[in-house]
């Protein structure tokens, strides 16, 4: 019995997992290494309704932002708070479909 | 043929003239530079261990410690001049005592001034971490804030602030009431006290205001009465980006040194320019980043010139002093 309980928990947490990760964006911004910049973004997608976490990769010049569960963001909301925070959308992707991601230019 | 050797001659001299010129105006040509200083003492290296830092974005100094802002880790970590770790204080959030992202630092009469770049205030505590007093709230008011990056305390108990997203410098009573500012709000602009994403002010011992203009590019400064009196960086301060000596490409802290002269943090190419309290171009030092991003964050100046930066790349405080 227990077993199986664990078993469904594992399961559970890894749907849940996936479904998380199906609500993630990519979103490409150029010039995000100085911190001035980089919180700035962050800061203004934290206001976006369901963003629980933004992550900003410098290195890539990336920011990955997670959403609640049936939550989206939408390109152009995207884009309002790249411009903000004073920066250009230069890619939007849902995560999984980077290699896809369009141009935002 | 001979008219064209004339033309090339003329165009060569043309263009030596207008570079010097250039360089001139841009403080890259001058001759009172000093050497360069030297890396005497760093530490650090990326977690939320006590020594580690995740993100330090602002830097103060007394005689005997210093105090470093750990801003993701939503902390201010406290060091002996050795590198030492002493005490922390703070934790990420939004209530008293917490804090989010907190950035530029200052110490005024035994009080650390901390800037809270994402809850828009500015959090007074004492140098054992007691949280003291909370000054200001997030807007585009009087005495509001969004995203505050750094804060000079007068004599008086007045405050300066650089309200980065407002595009302002607050001149606030110490309860927080205003008195007034420079630049236009939410507007940025390039003319004399007007700013492009300001980060950070210092006073110099008579009262001058120096604001690092961030985005702009230079430095602005103010005289005692709120008066425009010179700005520096790139040609003519026109908040023209560079590499070159006298321009800057995003100042992100600035420090007045013992002798009136003026330390400015130059993010993007990694280094501590030190000028005259006129703006004439001295020095310029700095590290090299070991890891994806730059490092010439913030810097503050003890009482003896010794000179102490964060270095944001690679999550590091450097100590460094004069050849």
């Amino acid at each position: 019995m227990t077993g199986k309980f664990i078993l469904m928990l594992s399961a559970l947490m890894f749907s849940m997992a996936v479904l998380a990760a199906d609500n993630q964006y990519v979103l490409g911004v150029d010039g995000l290494a100085c911190p001035f910049c980089a919180y700035g973004i962050e800061k203004r997608l934290h206001k976006v309704d369901g963003v629980t976490d933004v992550q900003v990769d410098v290195g890539e010049s990336l920011v990955r932002v997670t959403l609640q569960e049936g939550k989206t963001l939408t390109e152009e909301r995207a884009r309002q708070a790249v411009d903000e925070a004073g920066f250009t959308l230069r890619s939007y992707a849902e995560a999984g479909d980077e290699a896809g991601s369009s141009d935002a230019k | 043929m001979r008219n064209v050797g004339k033309w090339l001659a003329y165009s060569t001299l043309g263009l030596v003239i207008a570079l010097t010129l250039l360089g001139c105006a841009g403080g890259a040509i001058n001759w009172n530079q000093e050497p360069p200083y030297s890396l005497v003492l760093a530490w650090g290296e990326k977690g939320s261990g006590p020594g580690q830092f995740n993100d330090p974005t602002g830097i103060a100094v007394t005689e005997t410690e210093v105090f470093v802002s750990d801003a993701r880790n939503g902390r201010i970590q406290v060091f002996d001049h050795q590198g030492r770790f002493k005490r922390a204080f703070g934790t990420a959030g939004d209530g008293p005592g917490e804090l989010g992202r907190p950035m530029n630092l200052t110490i005024h009469d035994e009080k650390l001034y901390v800037p809270e770049y994402m809850n828009d205030r500015i959090q007074v505590f004492s140098l054992a971490g007691e949280p003291l007093e909370i000054i200001g709230g997030p807007g585009d008011g009087p005495g509001q804030f969004n995203a505050p990056g750094g804060v000079a305390v007068a004599d008086n108990g007045d405050l300066l602030v650089t309200d980065f997203y407002n595009q302002r410098v607050q001149h606030l009573r110490r309860d927080g009431s205003f008195v007034r500012q420079w630049g236009t709000t939410g507007k940025t602009g390039k003319g004399a006290g007007e700013f492009t994403y300001p980060t950070d002010v210092a006073l110099a011992g008579d009262g001058t205001l120096y604001v690092a203009d961030g985005y702009g590019n230079r430095v602005q400064v103010f005289d005692t009465g709120g008066d425009f009196l010179h700005k520096w960086g790139g040609p003519f301060a026109l908040g023209i980006y560079g590499p070159f000596k006298g321009w800057f490409t995003t100042a992100t802290s600035i420090a007045i040194g013992p002798e009136g002269n003026v330390f400015v943090a130059d993010f993007y190419n990694d280094r501590i320019q030190k000028f005259t309290a006129e703006g004439d171009y001295l020095t310029a030092f700095g590290s090299e980043p070991d890891n994806p991003g730059h490092t010439g964050m913030a810097v503050a100046i003890e009482s003896d010139g010794t000179v102490w930066s964060v270095n944001f790349a690679d999550n590091r405080v450097e100590k460094w002093q004069p050849d």
